[in-house]
């Protein structure tokens, strides 16, 4: 596996994501810019200007025609894919930590921060997919957290049934898309080791979290049940789910950024841990980051799988064939009983 | 209906400058396994006339591609990457080969898994604080390989309990009373003479020839101070001092001579000399029973 390197941010980056096809990749960093890349060769298809602060966050609607960014400068912004167009900012006070489109693509969540005198606000815009459309200016639904600790991630579930939110105490929380409200809050992660990733299933009807407590779980989108849990021996920043035929989650962590110009790159433990999603046990590693992973995406194609550093890189790494005909036995089992 | 008319002329007798007209088009005829034979006759860079046959079976490769994907491809670049072709051309920047098999119980690696282990080693001792009191290592000074033939770094007189003894006072017993301190037996008044026994008097022989080499890169090797110090003479030993995590060179070395007069030329004649961007100091190594 010869990972494809994508050079072109100056700083730590925040976060990645894949168009729907797995042909493009997104790519936002704290150097205040946009990337957009082809991932078949890691060339970038171009960069969408106007942000004036760190990004937190990015997300591509499934039409691969709008996209959706969010940071430190208090604003949340959407771009056409194609021209590199900005279509709307909307504007708060504070930073937007997470954006997400719905799995229609018509609804656009954000996640503001919770700071001095500010709540943490969860606001949902309904969106129109044709790029020469009005936008709305006000959200549909504006949740305020004000009983919850801060909201650091959130996602909406399947058919946008249910919004979900990870917050820093560790607990996740569901809440009703339609009505904002809230329908149960579980603590599933250690307490007040913050959720730092939340990512969907290819169905959004489960989703993975993963937290500083070193562990990654497996929820139910409707119960909020714990299904899963995946053990890792280092603090983990995000956590990827593989489509399907390939049962496997993707962690990836390493020790606080503060704390890496004190180790050795081996023991900052900079690598992406493969599970089987099922059972639960370490497969592999990937080794490569020379800093902390900050997120981890897997194409939804599920050829290839991208994790962005605080080294500054994109690693894009186009599985080779092991990685497909990987079974465990029992699975091996199963699949020659079915065929006979 | 070119091909006749050329054939008629017989190149043999063509000028020069009618060569190059003279060249059939390529023939290309099909054989039964479904390749297909190319003869092509033309001028190679010598000016020669080289008459060519391939062989040639078609492949046809049929890939399936997102509509949606294809016409991504053939976007126009936009912001920084603006006025460059469109679409992703066939420039990748590749990192290292990287081995990534699935298994069922995978371990965190063979050499991960150790790798902590030293660490945790080389932790407790610097959490210790183990020094040679004779070479400055990382060790017991017990277990230094000089004990014998060095003096403690740094100690050029003998200790402080033995100037003690010289100067008449007489400590007694095994905690000292006075300055002194713990007085070991030897050195005590009326002890087993004045020397003492030694141990490892194998080495003692070593101690008038051994020379104290210092200043010496952290590359160098062991052998390579051997080629310098044999020029003078029969090197016995040569000891090169070796950080045990980066196993580098701590820059000092002993190299001792089977005799004392080619220690004291090779002393004279290497001091000074530069090796691996350093001037090596080269002086006899100091007793260890002090002077």
């Amino acid at each position: 596996m010869r990972p494809i390197l994508l050079s072109g941010h100056e700083r730590a980056l925040t976060q990645v994501k894949f168009s729907k096809e797995g042909d493009l990749i997104f790519s936002v960093s704290k150097d205040h810019t946009v990337c957009a890349w082809y991932s078949a060769n890691g060339e970038r298809f171009g960069t969408y200007k106007g942000h004036v602060g760190a990004l937190w966050t990015v997300d591509v609607d499934p039409h691969t025609r709008l996209l959706a960014t969010g940071g430190a400068d208090n604003t949340m912004r959407l771009w056409e894919v194609q021209t590199g167009k900005l279509l709307k900012t909307w504007d708060y006070l504070t930073s937007i930590k997470r954006v997400e489109f719905s799995e229609d693509g018509k609804q656009l969540l954000g996640v503001t921060e919770k700071r001095t005198g500010q709540l943490s606000h969860i606001v949902v815009y309904d969106i129109d997919s044709n790029p020469e459309a009005e936008q709305p200016d006000e959200p549909t639904l504006r949740i305020i957290v004000d009983e919850l600790p801060r909201v650091t991630v959130a996602g909406f579930s399947f058919l946008s049934q249910y919004i979900v939110s990870g917050h820093e105490d560790g607990s996740v929380s569901q809440w009703d898309a339609k009505t904002g409200e809230l329908i149960t809050n579980v603590f599933s992660h250690d307490a007040d080791m913050q959720v730092t990733d939340l990512q969907w299933s290819a169905d959004r009807t489960y989703f993975l979290t993963a937290s500083k407590d070193k562990q990654a779980k497996l929820h139910d989108a409707r119960s909020m049940e714990v299904l899963k849990t995946y053990v890792a021996d280092t603090p983990l920043n995000s956590a990827a789910i593989t489509p399907d035929p390939q049962s496997y989650v993707i962690l990836g962590g390493g020790q606080a950024a503060m704390d890496v110009t004190t180790t050795s790159a081996r023991q900052g433990k900079f690598e992406a841990r493969f599970y089987h999603k099922v059972f639960e046990e370490e497969i592999g590693r990937v080794r490569g980051h020379f800093g902390p992973l900050n997120y981890v995406a897997v194409d939804p194609t599920g050829k290839c799988y991208c994790s962005g550093g605080e080294d500054g890189y994109v690693r894009v790494h186009h599985f080779d064939p092991p990685y497909f005909d990987f079974k465990f036995e029992v699975e091996r089992e199963a699949a020659s009983q079915s065929r006979m | 209906m070119a091909t006749p008319a050329q054939k008629t002329v017989d190149w043999a007798e063509d000028g020069e400058p009618d060569l190059a007209a003279a060249i059939p088009a390529p023939q290309v005829s099909k054989n039964k396994d479904g390749t297909e034979t190319v003869v092509t006759i033309f001028i190679n860079e010598d000016g020669k006339k080289v008459k060519r046959t391939q062989r040639i079976r078609r492949t046809v490769v049929k890939k399936k591609e997102n509509p949606r994907v294809a016409e991504r491809r053939t976007w126009q670049k936009i912001g920084l990457e603006a006025g460059k072709p469109a679409g992703p051309g066939d420039t990748t920047t590749l990192g290292e080969n990287i081995m990534f098999k699935p298994m069922v119980g995978f371990k965190a690696g063979g050499e991960q898994e150790k790798a902590p282990e030293e660490d945790k080693k080389a932790d407790a001792l610097k959490k210790m604080q183990i020094k040679c009191r004779i070479c400055m290592g990382d060790h017991f000074t017990t277990k230094c390989p000089f004990k014998d033939t060095m003096a403690p770094a740094g100690e050029d007189a003998a200790p402080v309990d033995m100037a003690a003894v010289e100067n008449g006072e007489t400590p007694q017993g095994g905690l000292g009373a006075g300055a002194g301190g713990y007085v070991p037996p030897h050195l005590r008044k009326g002890g087993a003479g004045t020397t003492g026994e030694r141990m490892g008097g194998k080495f003692e022989r070593d101690d008038l020839a051994t020379l104290r080499v210092t200043n010496v890169s952290e590359f160098a090797e062991e052998n390579d101070l051997r080629d310098i110090f044999e020029r003078h003479g029969r090197v016995t030993r040569v000891f090169l001092a070796k950080d045990r995590e980066t196993g580098r060179a701590k820059g000092f070395a002993f190299v001792s001579y089977a005799d004392r007069a080619d220690a004291a030329r090779a002393c004279e004649r290497v001091d000074g000399y530069g090796y691996g961007h350093l001037i090596l100091k080269v002086e006899f190594a100091k007793k260890a029973d002090g002077k």
